[in-house]
């Protein structure tokens, strides 16, 4: 798992979206050969879109051959309606950039049908080759998409009956009326997350912080649907510094230590911006001035391990959800291995 | 079709005809937003850009950044007796080209002055000159033809049922009283006329027959406006009553307002409770015709009646001298200053309504959409046209004009500057590109 700490809000979200930035303009995306995006609505990403925007809008980044996907929608309010999901991307995001239309995907939440709108979204991202990067973010209770704690964490696309917290939590924009806040979404799952070839993740603010520590140093626990994130093998996860604080002392160290070691320290000035790959379960290093033992590989902040296409993946993959598959392999055979 | 630029290379999906504009403030009610503003040159609208990119799966085929300038509706004159050496009371065929011509060549070039659609001002004539000039000043767009230029919204009749004692500059010899209600106006303006070319009146409410008129113009869906008039509060109140909902250039032409009689102004002062509404009020805010502080007065008294309007005659633009008039009167034009030669009467003004929207910013410390309030919702409003003219709501007519708010220098107050127009979503000004061709 690579984490990022960063001074504030502002910080980790330009980490975050110059890093889709480098991440399309590597993959060289063409009408054939799309990048296909997963999206996110929120508080949380406000910054990285705006970001984005300003990027596109000064000439840096063309978002014409992104096919993007996004994460979920309300059931039951207009598209129209200020809430809704459609309204927030197009607010924030779609009217400012040069996505082709056609090439937007949202769960549609007043299908006639609308588990037919779950498997055809799933449809659709296999289609479009599989998700290559999703930004996502999460709920103080370490929910992503609308995946509420004790959701499997094999699911997928589906409908959701929204938690009575979240219900009274979103009531706020809702002229706070109980009444008036939709009680299911369509959500991807936290499977179809788990997909995708690369997650990208923004936690910021004090009040998520108890939520970053259940999610990389607690157990995997569909609880906390996040912590799923440690099975996938490409994660990335930007803080800041107020979303550490539930952290231990041991993980922040080490991540320190190690964006230290590999030079990262000059290069960013501020004094916790710091990068690590795979080290957050390294031992404690000493303290005497002994040097941590890190291979001194030339790190990008784009660092990109080169995957397999994803769909190839899929291709393979032709049942979406099958009840006995495991994503893992069964630890006895490991054992037997 | 405006010329387009592809905006996204790989969306070639050609004649949707459909242009954002970005980097701009839009205009919403009292707020400058900055927003995208999506407009169609097929329908001459204004769309929902959130329902094209969602609904119809459409990429606007042009993007237009306006670098961060204002973005209104198109402004409404609703009194303008004629432009560009143009007079629309002077009908007499002696010119080269016929009254029609004329009126679409005026056309033409006011909507480069911003102002998009109008309602062309007849001052009183002898019958005559309504039965010929009317039918040409009748709504002209039904076409949605952006290539015509400004459009009428139906002429303005400013009398003649007016007080002779403020008539103004209008001929005394040719004014009437609606003695026969109904009637009279239908042998003055010709009966066909009523209901169709003409939008409003501008009547005197103290004249014998005038209540009747305005309940009956009314019925007929006319706008009855209240003007060059003597009358008192009383009077002034019983016309609203009876269905007036304007009064024309307040404080010009009717009587000042008195403490213990406030005549026609005092109609701002009501509650509206005591009356059904307030009435809209035109004010010229040429810098002549009232001062700075009165104008402010009357905006304080009522906001969201204030109309501006510039009560433009055919000398706007020509050179200083004197020029023939109707009924063989004559004009002296001195600058800015336009006056009748046989008393020195104030004879209408030479301003650009956009001057006037300056002005008016600068005197009374309005904010910049309340300003353009003035000269768009407002006079929308009062003509009964608020969902097709005077806004940026999805579904009004695509005119619109993008305007700079430059310092002047001089007075160190403000300016707007007009920078392109567009008419039922086409481009048909744009300053950098006329400047080129001059």
């Amino acid at each position: 798992m690579r984490l990022i700490i960063r001074h504030d809000p502002e910080a980790a979200s330009m980490y975050i979206s110059d890093y889709i930035i480098e991440r399309i303009k590597a993959f060289k995306p063409t009408p054939e050969r799309p990048f296909v995006l997963g999206l996110p609505t929120g508080s949380s990403p406000v910054l990285i879109y705006k970001q984005l925007v300003q990027r596109h809008k000064a000439g840096d980044i063309s978002f014409r051959d992104v096919v993007t996907f996004n994460m979920d929608e309300y059931v039951g309010i207009p598209r129209e309606h200020p809430e809704s999901y459609h309204s927030f991307m197009y607010k924030h995001f779609f009217s400012h950039v040069d996505v082709d239309p056609s090439n937007i995907n949202i769960l549609n939440g007043n299908a006639p049908d609308l588990e037919a709108e779950c498997q055809e979204y799933e449809e659709k991202i296999k289609r479009a080759g599989g998700i290559e990067l999703f930004l996502g973010g999460i709920g103080p209770d370490g929910h992503i998409a609308f995946n509420e704690p004790g959701s499997s964490l094999k699911s997928r696309t589906r409908v959701k009956t929204l938690a009575y917290d979240t219900i009274i939590a979103n009531s706020r924009f809702f002229e706070n009326d109980l009444k008036q806040v939709p009680r299911m979404a369509l959500t991807v799952g936290v499977q179809t997350v788990l997909d995708a070839r690369e997650v990208v993740i923004i936690i910021t603010g004090a009040h998520k912080a108890l939520a970053l520590q259940r999610c990389i140093e607690g157990g995997v626990n569909h609880m906390w649907t996040l912590s799923s994130l440690q099975l996938h093998p490409h994660p990335l996860i930007i803080v800041d510094e107020d979303a550490t604080l539930e952290l231990q002392v041991k993980t922040v160290k080490s991540i320190e230590m190690a964006a230290s070691e590999l030079g990262f320290h000059q290069m960013l000035p501020r004094k916790r911006d710091s990068v690590v790959d795979d080290q957050i379960l390294l031992p404690l290093p000493k303290t005497n001035g002994a040097t941590l033992d890190v291979p001194q590989k030339d790190v990008s902040r784009s660092a990109s391990p080169l995957l397999e296409a994803m769909s190839i993946r899929i291709s393979q993959d032709t049942t979406v959800e099958p009840v006995d598959e495991l994503q893992l392999s069964p630890m006895s055979a490991r054992v037997a291995n | 079709m405006p010329s387009a630029v592809p905006a996204n290379g790989f969306f070639h999906r050609h004649g949707t005809g459909v242009t954002k504009f970005t980097n701009c403030f839009l205009v919403r009610g009292d707020d400058l937003v900055q927003e995208d503003l999506w407009v169609s040159s097929v329908s001459g609208k204004i769309l929902n850009g959130q329902e094209m990119l969602y609904g119809e799966r459409v990429a606007p085929d042009s993007i237009v950044d306006l670098g961060g300038k204002i973005l209104s509706p198109g402004l409404i004159d609703l009194q303008l007796n004629g432009a560009f050496g143009f007079d629309f009371s002077v009908v007499s065929e002696d010119g080269a080209m016929p009254y029609g011509k004329r009126v679409q060549q005026v056309n033409k070039k006011l909507v480069r002055t911003g102002v998009t659609s109008y309602t062309p001002t007849l001052t009183s004539q002898l019958s005559e000159v309504y039965q010929k000039a009317l039918p040409f000043l009748a709504p002209s767009g039904a076409t949605r033809d952006a290539a015509m230029g400004s459009e009428s919204l139906g002429a303005h009749c400013e009398g003649p049922f007016i007080n002779p004692n403020k008539n103004g500059i209008h001929k005394e010899a040719v004014l009437q009283s609606p003695t026969h209600g109904l009637s009279s106006l239908a042998s003055c303006y010709g009966a066909a006329n009523l209901t169709s070319p003409i939008k409003y009146i501008t009547l005197a409410p103290e004249l014998p027959g005038a209540l009747d008129t305005i309940r009956n113009l009314t019925a007929l869906g006319l706008t009855v406006s209240i003007g060059h008039s003597e009358a008192s509060y009383e009077e002034a109140r019983s016309s609203m009553q009876a269905g007036a909902t304007m009064i024309t250039h307040l404080f010009n032409a009717m009587e000042p307002m008195h403490h213990r009689n406030p005549g026609i102004f005092g109609l701002l002062g009501q509650t509206s409770s005591s009356l059904h509404r307030k009435p809209y009020f035109g004010i010229i805010a040429d810098g002549i015709h009232l001062h700075h502080t009165t104008v402010k007065i009357a905006w304080n008294a009522h906001p969201d009646g204030l109309i501006l309007v510039t009560d433009a005659m055919a000398l706007a633009g020509m050179p200083d001298g004197t020029y023939d008039w109707t009924n063989g009167s004559r004009i002296v034009k001195n600058g800015n200053v336009l006056t009748l030669e046989e008393n020195g009467k104030i004879a209408g003004s030479s301003i650009q309504l956009v001057d006037c929207v300056s002005n008016f910013l600068n005197w009374t410390g309005a904010s910049v959409p309340e300003a353009l309030k003035a000269v768009t919702e407002t006079p929308a409003k009062m003509l009964g046209l608020v969902d097709v003219k005077g806004s940026l709501r999805e579904g009004a007519d695509a005119d619109l004009v993008v305007l700079d708010l430059q310092e002047s220098g001089v007075s160190k107050g403000k300016k707007f500057c007009v920078e392109q127009v567009w008419k039922f979503g086409e481009k048909v000004f744009d300053k950098e590109e006329d400047g080129k061709q001059a």
